[in-house]
């Protein structure tokens, strides 16, 4: 107990030293109004103290990421520090080591980078001086303000996913929608053409299926669970699974971004606007594709018809192949009795 | 061995006529010759008549052309079973191996059509066939009669060993007969339904949606029944059945002995020995 008082103690003396040491710094830092002109550009150096207090990085003085700086007032600018500088595999310092930036580094963003084209970092996203836990409702990284981060650079699309339901969801705080990274995904990111991406056409379906799959979730919301099951039986389903790209997967007809239910007018899937979805790709499609049910499961009730003819054929063939067996049966049954007779 | 024996004196009565003595061990040598080259000589001529005989003892049981549509259906509806049943069970482990051994979905959907091609021709050939001569008489024998209904109740009786007394079928029982007119029905289900799917784009425009959902349904469907039928019900009755096993050929070669007429199809046999009777 009192080995580990001590510790605790030591660490808070710790702690309050480095708010103390970093008081330094925020001296000047500290100020809305600090900045510089470089390039011709003013360029804000103000570092918020009481975020900084708050992120992951709490603990932690200035100078462990800024080493270079000696010398309070630096006279040199400060040279550019990078996340990996301590999130490498054995580093000393205890800084959390995932496979995130080794999947960055494959992503598209990190190829774009590597090219030296102008691309997302790690900073870009999870901020510099404010990193907090994702789980933290105001961490950028967090679900309910993912879309705004990545909407940064993405704004058009941005505006797209708050057309949505995805994202009219996630303003009505609705958490367990989906928001960019839940079909992107996060460090990996991968151009749809590319078959690692979870949207590659052949990777589409599994990851809509991740939540549209869950009856929990889906129940809560009144969505039908069972769709991308009946997909997978239809034939754009079968097709994909066996390599045929070009066959419809979800977003060929739900698009993506700005994804709406049937009911809404704008949803290529509302019944006036099927035939334009379908005629995409099967140029004959007239109104007559609004005529009848989609993502059918035949031993489902909801199929209509089709569950009718499934049933005549369930039983037909049941009782056909029963009888024709029985036939056999007796033929071979009696040809035994006459042999073993004689 | 009394006309071995006879040709033998013949041919030492010519020697001796011509004035040639000879001797004892010469002339035995000889007959021993002689006597197996002429048992050679008969036992070929016996053959070749038993083998005429046997011949004679054929009856062509169906014509060339019925011989051609049947082998053109099966081989169209085995392409068909095994193309199609890995799609019904795309989930299937062995839908899985099947698709890498053959070059993947694409190939086996080349592959279905012409399988439905040759059903396709069938279908139109057996339609135009019943419009011959030859077509109209096996038709009116395929028509199912009472005598089919007694005749079914008579063979379970026959197979419960409740009578000793087989039905007596006549060119087709009604077991040929049920085959017979399940094809029809398939045929309408498999060849409607898979128009449809086959040309989907076209009918898309034309109708609802809903037909092709149950166009898919049944054809689904009736796949199975009837892969299920032929697999039990038809290689039974042609493969499997003790009688014929391993294999009955009648339908490839036209051929049937006189035994299996006259067992299988005794009233057939009895109305074509009327016939040659008259003549």
């Amino acid at each position: 107990m009192k080995k580990l008082f001590l510790i605790f103690l030591v660490l808070n003396l710790y702690s309050q030293d480095i708010v103390s040491r970093n008081r330094r710094c925020f001296l000047c830092h500290g100020k809305e109004d600090y900045k510089i002109i470089e390039d011709g550009k003013e360029k804000s150096l103000y570092v918020s103290p009481g975020e900084y207090y708050q992120s992951v990085h709490k603990n932690f003085l200035c100078t462990a990421c800024h080493y270079d700086v000696t010398t309070i007032p630096h006279l040199r600018k400060p040279k550019k520090i990078h996340c990996l500088q301590c999130h490498y595999a054995g580093n000393v310092v205890g800084a959390p080591v995932k496979e995130m930036p080794e999947k960055y580094k494959e992503s598209i963003h990190g190829k774009a980078k590597e090219k030296g084209k102008e691309a997302p970092d790690c900073i870009d996203c999870h901020t510099t001086h404010y990193v907090r836990n994702p789980l933290d409702s105001l961490s950028t990284i967090n679900k309910r303000n993912v879309p705004n981060t990545c909407g940064k650079c993405h704004t058009l699309i941005k505006e797209e996913y708050f057309k949505g339901i995805h994202g009219k969801a996630l303003l009505k705080r609705i958490y367990e929608t989906a928001v960019c990274n839940d079909c992107h995904r996060e460090h990996d990111i991968f151009s749809p053409e590319d078959p690692r991406s979870a949207l590659n056409p052949k990777n589409v379906v599994s990851t809509c299926e991740k939540c549209h799959a869950d009856v929990t979730i889906m129940k809560k919301y009144g969505v039908p669970v069972r769709q991308v099951e009946a997909f997978k039986e239809s034939f754009h389903g079968i097709a994909l699974e066996y390599g045929i790209v070009k066959s419809a997967n979800c977003v060929s007809c739900h698009g993506y971004h700005d994804i709406l239910p049937s009911k809404d007018p704008k949803s290529p899937i509302h019944p006036k606007n099927l035939a334009n979805t379908c005629g995409k790709c099967h140029p004959r499609a007239s109104e007559n594709v609004a005529k009848g049910k989609y993502h059918v499961i035949p031993y489902e009730k909801e199929a209509g018809v089709v569950y009718y003819v499934y049933n005549f054929f369930k039983w037909f063939t049941f009782f056909v192949i029963f009888g024709l067996i029985v036939h056999i049966i007796l033929d071979l049954a009696g040809r035994g009795l006459r042999k073993f007779k004689k | 061995m009394k006309e071995e024996e006879k040709i033998y004196e013949e041919i030492i009565n010519e020697i001796e006529k011509e004035g040639f003595k000879v001797k004892e061990e010469f002339k035995e040598k000889i007959k021993k010759e002689v006597k197996e080259k002429i048992k050679k000589e008969l036992e070929k001529e016996r053959k070749k008549v038993e083998k005429k005989k046997e011949e004679k003892e054929y009856f062509i049981r169906f014509s060339l052309n019925i011989r051609l549509q049947h082998l053109t259906l099966a081989v169209g509806c085995l392409l068909l079973i095994i193309t199609g049943l890995p799609i019904k069970f795309h989930e299937s482990f062995w839908a899985e191996i099947y698709f890498k051994l053959t070059g993947g979905i694409q190939v086996s959907r080349f592959l279905h059509r012409i399988g439905a091609t040759l059903l396709v021709i069938v279908a139109i050939w057996h339609t135009i066939y019943l419009f011959t001569k030859e077509g109209r008489r096996e038709f009116k024998e395929l028509l199912p009669t009472k005598k089919d209904f007694f005749d079914f109740f008579q063979n379970i009786k026959y197979f419960l060993k409740l009578t000793d007394e087989r039905p007596k079928f006549g060119r087709y029982s009604y077991i040929e007969k049920f085959d017979y007119w399940a094809v029809y029905w398939g045929m309408v289900i498999m060849i409607g339904s898979g128009t449809l799917m086959w040309f989907h784009n076209f009918f898309l425009g034309i109708i609802p949606k809903f037909i092709l959902d149950i166009a898919r349904e049944a054809h689904s469907d009736e796949a199975l029944l009837a892969t299920l039928a032929i697999i039990i019900w038809h290689w039974y009755n042609a493969h499997f059945n003790p009688e014929v096993f391993p294999f009955n050929p009648t339908i490839f070669t036209g051929k049937i002995s006189k035994e299996r007429m006259m067992k299988e199809h005794p009233l057939e046999y009895e109305k074509i020995m009327k016939e040659k009777n008259k003549e």
